[in-house]
């Protein structure tokens, strides 16, 4: 395993892709998990160095978007919720918009947007209007999600929209290397997988995923996805104690940072506060931006 | 020297000191600690095991003068919420450990002025009556300190007496931090000095117990603070040998005086390889899951750790700062079997004692810790009247009419 991670180390010292044969050996052969984390960070390392972005996210429910308080603190307005129809899908964006002030307006699946649609030109036609009314991204195309994604997401980029990141629902038996390859081609021919959050979004609290299978597919993910600028870990999703880890084994943004200073259950650092000292203790160094990948002005 | 010429030293087996500990901490990369640190944990346990075991901790009172600014467990003496469990609380519990596989209680408690030397005697003598085979691993070095000066007798005397009515092992709470300015800013110098801590795992020592050691760190201490604790507890390991493992754990500030944050998943896994390269003469140091929960607890064992440590089935003090996580025997054995580790129950002498007890019969699924005292359960057992208590409102209390009266 050690001449494996050799070969992979110098492979990403060198720019080039992971083969996915490799990767699937890492996958079932790397009992030595700090090893990986280390070529992962390298990987990292070579794009990012030490910066570690974050973006403090206030999630709307599609239903609140009138009245629920936008934290000004907030980097990204994220709706969420399904729209009924593509006309209720642009009010909502344009009243989110109007409410955000300034603040850059993300919004629903890129699955949920094309159910809506129907097809590709409908599907293009209705980003446009959400463009246009001042969408600055779909919020997420869950790549297990589509029954075809990259129709779908050339429909948004033919559209001249962003997808804010690209996430899994739910990893398949067995390993990861297949999708992530699915998503390296995405990218090759697209170009518009700019981030990408390999822990699933779905979590069975039954058979809850461990530390070790989150970390290596946060490594598997870094080592595959070559041309894929960022790797992202959602700090409400998984908790500060393995997002931050995870940092460590080659994601370099950290999503859904809480934009109010308000908490529910006793005392607790602000969110800010938290972030930034989570990022320094893992030896990185804390960037804010917001959800157009702006950096946010200390 | 470097933290590379230290990083080669470890890697060929040699034996870091202070300073250059201090350099490993402060600056070698999280990887590189965790490279050395399971390197370690190879050599010192190739077979690829990791250890568990199925007990109960168990607080038997609350009520405590120490007044630790990082605790939000304890209670004044006379406060309206202060408890003690009666015997009989303690052999339900008992029971129920043995029926999901345990043989062991953790028993520790708060320095209750009104639970004299013989209320302990009693209880341990009573256990063993009654569950011959059952290990009470209790009260750890400050307890012992407060029944010695409570009853007015040596520390080696205490522990010969509580050998006698029944103590198998002390466990290692109460250490904090070995260092004498970290426990006065804490308030817990005067339950016990950094050098009280050592003496009364030495006396156990010398008297044939085996010991654990433990390490609470996040609150106010340095970086150098912590290392001069693992040198404290090494230093009694060379003299010794009495400790079989090692314990980190971070402060949980919620609910607490002291209050503040807790110290980071990263620093937990630094902190835990520090410990494993530093303490190269003790076997086995365990995760805490229970103050790191599942994930970073898992990350551990390529961090050092060996051990999962306890299915635990209650615990109080943790949870009352804030941790809750809880991990049943199907889920600690499933992390450790997705980590390549093949896993074993143990005691507390870590010696193996089998497979998984669910794979050989039925065990109910647990999804959260029990708690210290049931709903509706009296918090002051009536048979507390048969003993002598120092603070006025305890003597008032067991003075009360229908009570027979306490022996003078």
């Amino acid at each position: 395993m050690a001449t494996v991670l050799g070969e992979v180390s110098s492979q990403v010292l060198a720019g080039q892709p992971i083969p996915a044969a490799t990767l699937e050996t890492l996958w079932s052969e790397a009992s030595d998990l700090v090893a990986l984390g280390m070529v992962a960070d390298e990987a990292r390392r070579k794009r990012h160095g030490s910066r570690t972005t974050f973006v403090r996210v206030a999630e709307i429910p599609l239903e609140a978007v009138a009245h629920v308080p936008i934290p000004p603190a907030a980097g990204e307005v994220r709706l969420v919720g399904t729209p009924a129809s593509p006309g209720d899908a642009v009010a909502a964006v344009r009243e989110a918009v109007r409410r955000a002030a300034g603040i850059p307006v993300t919004a629903f699946t890129l699955a949920a947007l094309s159910r809506m649609a129907g097809g590709a030109d409908a599907l293009r036609e209705l980003v446009t209007d959400l463009t246009e009314a001042g969408l600055a991204a779909v919020a997420e195309a869950t790549v297990d999600e589509h029954d075809d994604l990259r129709r779908d997401v050339e429909a948004v980029r033919d559209a001249g929209a962003a997808i804010a990141r690209f996430t899994i629902r739910r990893w398949p038996a067995g390993s990861p290397v297949p999708t992530l390859q699915d998503v390296r081609r995405l990218q090759k021919t697209s170009g518009v997988v700019r981030s990408f959050a390999p822990l699933a979004r779905e979590i069975d609290h039954a058979r809850p995923t461990t530390g070790y299978d989150d970390v290596k597919v946060v490594a598997l993910a870094r080592l595959a996805l070559h041309d894929v600028p960022s790797i992202q870990v959602d700090w409400r999703l998984y908790g500060p104690k393995l997002a931050q880890v995870a940092l460590l084994f080659g994601a370099d943004d950290v999503d859904g940072v809480q934009a109010d200073d308000e908490a529910p259950h006793g005392p607790r650092r602000a969110p800010l506060e938290e972030i930034l000292r989570n990022i320094r203790a893992a030896a990185l160094d804390p960037v804010e931006r917001d959800g157009r990948r702006a950096v946010r002005e200390a | 020297m470097s933290v590379h010429a230290i990083a080669e030293k470890v890697a060929a087996g040699g034996r870091v000191g202070f300073d250059e500990a201090c350099l490993l901490y402060r600056e070698a990369p999280t990887h590189l600690l965790g490279t050395l640190a399971d390197a370690i944990r190879a050599r010192r346990h190739p077979e690829r095991i990791v250890t568990y075991i199925i007990d109960r901790n168990v607080n038997y009172t609350n009520v405590c003068v120490a007044r630790c600014s990082f605790c939000a467990f304890y209670r004044h003496v006379g406060s309206p919420e202060g408890y003690v469990l009666s015997f009989e609380e303690i052999f339900q519990k008992i029971d129920e450990t043995i029926e999901v596989g345990g043989e062991q209680l953790l028993l520790q408690g708060g320095h209750n002025p009104d639970l004299p030397l013989e209320w302990y005697e009693d209880l341990f003598r009573a256990v063993k009556a009654r569950y011959p085979r059952f290990r009470l691993h209790a009260l750890s070095p400050p307890e012992v300190v407060h029944l010695s000066r409570l009853a007015k007798l040596p520390v080696e005397a205490v522990i010969d007496r509580l050998i006698t009515a029944g103590l198998d092992s002390i466990p290692g709470g109460g250490a904090e931090i070995l260092v004498d300015r970290v426990r006065k800013l804490l308030n817990c110098y005067n339950k016990a000095t950094a050098d009280e801590w050592i003496g009364v795992m030495r006396a156990a020592h010398r008297a044939g117990l085996r010991t654990t050691a433990t390490m609470m760190y996040g609150t106010v201490e340095t970086p150098e603070e912590r290392l001069e604790h693992m040198f404290r507890v090494r230093g009694l390991q060379d003299e010794t040998g009495g400790f079989t493992a090692f314990i980190a754990w971070s402060y949980q500030p919620e609910h607490t005086e002291l209050s503040g944050v807790e110290a980071t998943g990263v620093e937990y896994l630094r902190t835990l390889a520090t410990a494993r390269i530093v303490l190269d003469n003790v076997d086995n140091l365990q995760s805490s899951w229970v103050t790191q929960g599942g994930k970073v607890g898992q990350l551990s064992l390529a961090f050092g750790a060996n051990d999962m440590g306890s299915v635990m089935i209650e615990e109080n003090v943790v949870r009352a700062a804030g941790a809750s996580y809880c991990m049943d025997e199907i889920e600690i054995v499933t992390n450790i079997e997705n980590a390549g580790f093949a896993p074993r129950r143990r005691n507390m002498h870590y010696d193996l004692l089998g497979e998984p007890i669910f794979r050989e019969r039925a065990i109910p699924r647990r999804f959260g810790l029990a708690v210290a005292k049931d709903a509706g359960t009296a918090l002051m057992p009536d048979e507390l009247s048969g003993y002598a208590a120092r603070s006025r409102s305890a003597r008032e209390q067991r003075r009360a009419p229908g009570r027979p009266a306490q022996p003078s």
